[in-house]
């Protein structure tokens, strides 16, 4: 029988070149962002009594430059190489991929421009006003619908597993963001949501915590199923687990959002089923991480020297103690010590910092060196040096703010003999100032390496550019 | 159960919940029934083989 000879699939990689560059960016502005306002946070004095600069205008600045600026084009970079290489055809329209990287970035200059400004809907995680909240509908269903059509006229028969999270995720964050946004316009820069009460609450937990499951869960799972393997050079452990892994989340996740309403007006019941929900959601997500973990069976000894590998065995760890860590502190008991605590803080950014910026790098670098057609980056010491401080700065951030937030429960629910509290709201927050500055610390150490990044990722295009333009000379001559 | 006192929104929760508990059943059913399993762990190579188009399994 004749062999089959490898035909080569032109892909459509320039756009992705641009949202990994841009990613890269992002990381670094994103986190720098975050840094000053844990600093706002330990030394009141850097507000300088601009309001444009203000903790409570530049937070939402720094939540939407990492979750949706640098995460969002991780997802976008990695979503549409992905889907091209596991279906072996090109994109079904570059030209709309370069709408929606165009489109992505103007809304986060809009984001820039407007929270600073104060032009806030004030929803956690969504608080980008009414024009804006239209255009990310807008551009995202750009790039589901260019993202799923791609999937229609795939060459192979089988839809790989980390393309059917991507697509849970474009079909879930596109309901949910279409039904949190919905608002009546006041004005251009003003508006207030449709809902009231309890139905605000519940609805702005149930986007909050599914952009939690379907973004930076199911998203970034996607990169997991597709990069580990790939980095590692071994086959998924097993696929069986993916798929289960998929459609558990699917159908579970979607009802944990009031767990982050307990103690609060919303039915008791509606926590209860919440937590419950949660804690079954460890079994999935346990299953997962171990089956990334178990995809280096016989390939451990790599770690020693691919640095990449270790960003995204780092990410897998942090994925299954976040995954948790999540599900027992949506318990009643635990949530009344930690509710509205640091330990929350912390466990935000242990699934951030650790699972999804981890994985994202380790995702990033695999497809630098892809793109650019170069065999190492510019540095692989440099790669070292960002894997170890973005691991140190993370642990250095969640212990603070482990540590931090119990003893805010702690020191908040503490009765004297005669039934008065212990401890004065204020005493509490001079008790934390040590606490925030290691925060700052550690968030200070994860931004350096960022940079280190940036500077080793423009360092490997710049020299695969020369090395390109040096061997085209000849031919051209 | 007071099924009178339901709502039409009670009634979806109560719809979603046994589309999301009958769908998790029938998941387990598929990915752990014996003869699937040849089937689904043979797309477990799929990223390796990406290099190469010709090994990417069965085309359409």
């Amino acid at each position: 029988m004749e062999a089959k000879q490898a035909t080569p699939v032109k892909y459509d990689m320039e756009v992705v070149r641009w949202f990994t560059i841009a990613a890269a960016i992002y990381a670094c502005v994103g986190t720098l962002i975050g840094v000053y306002v844990a600093s706002e946070l330990a030394w009141p004095f850097l507000n300088f009594d601009l309001e444009w600069i203000t903790f409570g205008r530049l937070r939402p600045l720094h939540t939407n430059a990492v979750i949706f600026a640098f995460g969002g084009c991780a997802l976008m970079a990695t979503g549409f190489y992905i889907v091209q290489r596991t279906g072996a055809t090109k994109l079904w329209s570059n030209g709309l991929a370069w709408a929606t990287f165009i489109g992505w970035n103007l809304i986060i200059v809009s984001a820039v421009i407007t929270l600073p400004l104060g032009w806030t809907s004030g929803k956690e995680y969504a608080e980008l006003e009414w024009p804006i909240d239209i255009a990310i509908a807008v551009v995202w269903l750009m790039y589901g619908f260019n993202y799923i059509m791609t999937i229609g006229i795939r060459k192979t028969s089988h839809i790989y597993v980390s393309n059917w999270f991507t697509m849970g995720m474009i079909v879930m964050i596109t309901y949910l963001h279409v039904v949190n946004s919905m608002a009546i316009p006041v004005s251009m820069t003003n508006s207030f949501s449709i809902y009231s009460g309890v139905q605000d609450a519940m609805i702005q937990w149930w986007w909050g915590h599914n952009a939690v499951g379907f973004y930076l869960t199911g998203g970034f799972l996607a990169i997991m199923y597709y990069f580990v393997p790939k980095q590692a050079g071994r086959p998924v452990f097993s696929y069986r687990l993916s798929v289960l892994h998929f459609w558990a989340l699917t159908f579970g996740y979607v009802w944990l959002g009031a767990h982050h309403l307990q103690y609060t007006a919303l039915p008791d019941w509606t926590g209860s089923l919440g937590a419950a929900v949660s804690l079954a959601m460890i079994i999935p997500s346990w299953g997962g991480a171990m089956n990334g973990m178990m995809t280096l069976s016989g390939a451990w000894d790599r770690l020693r020297t691919d640095y990449i590998l270790r960003f995204l065995v780092v990410a897998l760890a942090f994925y299954a103690m976040s995954t948790f860590e999540g599900p027992v502190m949506s318990i009643k008991t635990v949530n009344a010590l930690s509710h509205y605590t640091d330990w929350t803080v912390g466990h935000v950014h242990s699934g951030a910092l650790g699972w999804m910026a981890m994985v994202a790098y380790g995702a990033m670098y695999h497809m630098i060196k892809k793109l650019w057609g170069v065999e190492k980056m510019y540095s692989e010491g440099l790669v070292n040096v960002h894997f170890w401080l973005a691991t140190i700065g993370t642990v250095i951030y969640v212990v603070a703010m482990w540590v931090s937030g119990i003893m805010q429960g702690l020191m908040w629910r503490d009765y004297d003999e005669y039934g008065t509290l212990t401890y004065t709201f204020v005493e509490s927050v001079s008790a934390m100032h040590p606490y925030y500055a290691m925060r700052a610390i550690g968030g200070l150490i994860f931004n350096i390496g960022t940079w280190i990044a940036l500077y080793n990722i423009v360092m490997t295009v710049r020299t695969a550019s020369s090395a390109r333009s040096a061997s085209a000379v000849p031919a051209n001559a | 159960m007071d099924v009178q006192a339901m709502t039409t929104n009670d009634w979806l929760g109560v719809f979603f919940a046994l589309v999301a508990a009958i769908g998790m059943v029938v998941t387990y059913v598929m990915v752990f029934r014996p003869s699937n399993k040849q089937n689904f762990e043979a797309q477990s190579r799929m990223a390796l083989d990406d290099e190469d188009p010709t090994k990417l399994g069965e085309k359409r």
